[in-house]
Order: C-alpha cells, then structure tokens, then sequence
C-alpha cells in the first residue's frame, strides 16, 4: 500500500512538473513571439538552409535545437545580458559584433528559456561527452585541424588566441551542452548544413571528434580562488 | 530545316555560353563565404582570422609571381586536401567534405582572376 501511494505521489509530481515545463515553455513562446526573436531565429526544425544565400538571408542564428545546444544555467544568464558571441557580426566578416542583442527582463527571460530549452533534437545523445582535459583533443584543435583559426579560446598564459570568424570558444564548457559538440561535429548536415566551417566528417574519426568535444566542453573560466 | 536547327543550337550554345559569368559569380558567392575568413574578401591574405597571433601568413592571391608558381592542379589540391598536402600550414583546412568538385574548380578559376595570372602549366 505504502509503496502504491509512493508511487502515484511520484507519478503526480511527475505530471505537474511536465505540466508545469509546458506551460512556461508556452509562456516562453508567446514572448519570444511578442518580442520580435522570431525576425532573426527560427525555432521550426529541420534546418532549411540549402545554399550559401539562405545562410546569407539569416539574421541571427536558428535556434529549433537550443534546448539541445545550450545549457540551462548560461542561457538564463545571457538572455538578461547577452555579451557577444561571436567577435564579429553574424554573416558579416568586415563589421564587428556590435553587441546590440536585445536584453530580457527577469520576467521574460525565464520563459523564454523554458521554451528555448523545450526545442531538441533527437540527433544529440545525451551522456556521450565528459568535459576533461584532453591532450589529443588540443592537438587537433590547436594543430592538426584549423580549430583555432576561426574560433577564439583562452591558450597558454590565459591570453584570448585564435581567429575571429566563428564564434568564440571562450567559456565555450559553460554555454555549450558537451554532448551537442560531438553531434555537431558528427552530423554537421543536421544542425547546419551551410556554414563557414569545414565538414570534418570523414576527415577526423569518431574519436577524433569524442576528444575534441571533451577538449572543447572543458573550456571553463577559472574557479576563483 | 537542317540550317535553321543548326543556327538553334549556336544560338542556344552561345546562350550557354554567356551564362558563364552567373558561375563566375558563383565562385565569388563561393570564395567570399568560405575562403574570405583567412584570405580576405579581396584576397590580400588579411581575413578576420589573421590577427598578430596567427601562426602564418594566409597566402595573398594578388601577388602573381607566388601565384604564377602554382599550377592549377597544385590550386586544386590544397583546396580540396589542405595546407599539410603540399607541405604547408593546417591552418588551411581540407575543405574536401565540403565543397562540390564543381564549386573547387570555380575557386581556381576565381583565384586566377584575382592573381590575373595563368599560373605554371601543369
């Protein structure tokens, strides 16, 4: 008896809280709507883009596998003050980020990462990728493959190294979800099937891109002491 | 009949023709997209990615003696397999998963209107 009832208690928390993710991820949308996000992001998979002009047509990045791509904790933070992250302007190679992304209000910002967070794709499996050190990691990153020449991370004597044309790597472990890096990496088509970035399929092994992910999940600023 | 079918397809060949500079600017479309981040929308060599850290100096396209060294195979090659197949940099990557054969074969056509050279026949 006492178990049934443990049972049915968990399963009605269980129901209240997807009820409740629901409802806020509604919520969400209804101000990202409200807001004007949709003029730069679409949040409709799958991607849409076949050729550079799409690509080019984009203001902002798609977001329909946010809930997959960021973490929960770094996008509550950004969507109140979102810094820059790419160094330059989306789709732009002369002008720099103006970092005029529009700010949300507390009130706003959590629904809106609700919703953000409800989109995922079934292509990014979770658990394959732990954030660590990784020696061979780097040296595809910093080496073997050009990595480092379009993305900026903090190298030897935490100085910001690296290129500029993608988006910044800095921090890269705490606003990106580990196990989306590989997934990316594995299936480049899926997320992003025109973009400035090299396809490494075929290119680089499986373990290959599992050591460059734990490379670049493990991009964390430094604990202060 | 025979003449005027002939004349047809002169005419539709000629057609054809002149639709080059649409692949012409293709290329363009191509290279500014992918090749610009590192080489520079005009091909200087002096991209976004090349800050006073970048390990070497991407290669500047307008400079036809260098360029001139190069046939178009060797174009070719280190688009499709990357600095390291020719002995160079990996910072320049293969871009061989990315690019159709037909969009490579632009790319060279391209460089060579930046270059205004016709490089070391092959």
């Amino acid at each position: 008896m006492k178990a049934l009832l443990t049972m049915t208690f968990g399963a009605a928390i269980l129901v209240a809280t997807t009820g409740q993710a629901l409802a806020d991820a509604a919520a969400g949308k209804a101000v990202f709507d409200a807001k004007g996000c949709a003029d730069c992001h679409y949040t409709e998979g799958p991607a849409r883009e076949k050729i550079i002009d799409d690509q080019l047509a984009k203001k902002g990045p798609e977001l329909w596998y946010a809930g997959s791509k960021f973490q929960k904790d770094w996008l509550s933070g950004w969507l109140v003050d979102p810094k820059p992250i790419r160094p330059m302007k989306f789709n732009d190679l002369m002008v720099e980020n103006p970092g005029d992304h529009p700010k949300l209000g507390g009130g706003d910002a959590g629904p809106v990462r609700d919703f953000l967070m409800s989109l995922t794709s079934k292509d990014v499996k979770a658990g394959k990728v732990k954030p660590k050190k990784n020696p061979k990691g780097r040296q595809i990153f910093a080496k073997k493959m050009p990595c480092s020449g379009c993305h900026e991370y903090v190298g030897r004597k935490k100085k910001i190294m690296g290129g500029r044309s993608g988006p910044s790597l800095v921090e890269a472990g705490i606003r990106l979800n580990p196990d989306w890096i590989l997934a990316y990496l594995q299936k480049p088509k899926v997320f992003k099937p025109v973009k400035m970035m090299p396809v490494f399929v075929g290119l680089l092994s499986d373990k290959d891109m599992l050591n460059v992910s734990r490379y670049v999940a493990n991009f964390k600023p430094k604990k202060k002491k | 009949m025979k003449k005027l079918l002939t004349l047809a397809a002169i005419v539709a060949l000629t057609s054809w023709i002149s639709t080059s500079p649409a692949s012409a600017a293709d290329a363009e479309k191509v290279y500014k997209f992918y090749c610009a981040q590192c080489h520079g929308l005009t091909g200087k060599g002096d991209g976004p990615n090349v800050t006073k850290d970048f390990p070497v100096s991407p290669r500047n396209f307008t400079e036809a003696k260098e360029m001139d060294k190069l046939t178009d195979a060797d174009l070719k090659n280190v688009i499709l397999d990357g600095g390291p197949s020719v002995s160079k940099s990996p910072m320049m990557p293969p871009w061989s998963k990315t690019l159709t054969v037909e969009q490579v074969d632009g790319l060279v056509k391209h460089l060579r209107g930046i270059c205004k050279c016709k490089g070391k026949q092959g």
